[in-house]
């Protein structure tokens, strides 16, 4: 069942040198991520060209991008926020605080009962 | 592998809910993780400093400062909600990134094994210093003493209120069970 793990490199050298900063950066392991309309990978490096392609069938959250793009999560939620910034990509960021905890706690309950 | 058969996109509206799934080597994390998921199975990278501090910094990581652990992840759509559950090692050198990674979970499954039951110690005491609510799932083996419950609780040191519930991680009813008894303690403790 576990695939099996290809090495993999820790922080790329680029994206160090990139110096991205992770000051107030707001992206969280479940933020839900989506590419801005009309914002095509043409003309972007890698990886953020391979993160637009990956969204453009829809939206992914920023772990699930991590790994798909065999990136660490730390790395990736700074290319994402850089990306936020740049116009490319949007967010959403985690709604479940505006629920209530009963009425979330029911609707996980009566999905997974119902599978 | 995945219990379900979308493997589309979460929905932009759905509330995102992380789901912690935590517990020594060779438990059953990544095999429980899979038989829940409605995707493969992936796992994601986290990098924390030799002093077990969580990177934030890209400038400066070097690879001998660095450590690397893998995290099962998994995506469980439901009406209105997406689960997103994390597969986790319970390490207490790992602190910083637990505190880290289980903030804004709604629980945490903490599976065992009754081989070495004592394995899940230092996952049951990261959890609870993280003031999380969890529920501990007894995996068997085929090889597995057959402990009564009660037994079991006491060796786990267990609040009465904590469900201990047995569960096969490859079978996704089993495990879906155990989320299950997780979800249902999580609301009864709801003041
Ligand atoms: N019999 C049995 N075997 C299991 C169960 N869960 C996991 N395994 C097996 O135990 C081994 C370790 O499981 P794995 O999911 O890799 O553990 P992890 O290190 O916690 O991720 C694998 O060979 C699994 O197939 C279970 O509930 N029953
Ligand atoms: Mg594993």
């Amino acid at each position: 069942m576990t695939p099996a793990r290809r090495p993999r490199r820790v922080v790329p050298h680029f994206m160090a040198a990139a110096g991205l900063a992770a000051d107030h950066v707001g992206v969280q392991r479940t933020t839900l991520v989506h590419v801005a309309a009309e914002v095509v990978a043409d003309g972007l490096d890698p990886p953020a060209s391979h993160l637009v392609n990956l969204l453009e069938r829809g939206p992914l959250a920023a772990y699930e991008c991590a790994a798909h793009l065999h990136l660490p999560y730390c790395v990736v939620r700074l290319l994402v926020a850089d990306l936020v910034a740049a116009g490319t990509l949007l967010t959403r960021d985690p709604p479940a605080a505006e629920m209530p905890r009963r009425e979330l706690l029911e609707l996980v309950l009566s999905g997974l009962r119902a599978l | 592998m995945g219990s379900v058969p979308y493997s589309g996109r979460p929905g932009i509206d759905d509330v995102p809910v992380k789901i912690v799934i935590a517990g020594p080597f060779g438990v059953g994390k990544t095999t429980m993780v899979g038989a829940l998921s409605e995707i493969p199975p992936l796992n994601t990278e986290e990098v924390l400093t030799e002093a077990g501090a969580l990177v934030d910094d890209l400038s400066g990581v070097s690879e001998k400062t660095t450590t690397t652990t893998a995290i099962d992840f998994g995506r469980l759509t439901l009406p209105g909600v997406v689960l997103y559950l994390f597969g986790a090692p319970g390490q207490t050198r790992y602190r910083l990134l637990w505190q880290d990674l289980v903030r804004g979970a709604l629980g945490v499954l903490v599976l065992a094994d009754t081989r070495r039951i004592a394995d899940s110690y230092d996952v049951m005491d990261l959890v609870e210093t993280a003031g999380l609510r969890y529920a501990v799932a007894v995996n068997d083996f085929p090889d597995s003493p057959d402990h009564p419950g009660d037994v079991l609780r006491k060796v786990l040191d267990l609040d009465p209120a904590t469900p201990l519930v047995r569960v096969d991680a490859r079978d996704p009813a089993s495990a879906r069970g155990a989320l299950i008894a997780l979800v249902e303690h999580i609301e009864e403790m709801l003041p």
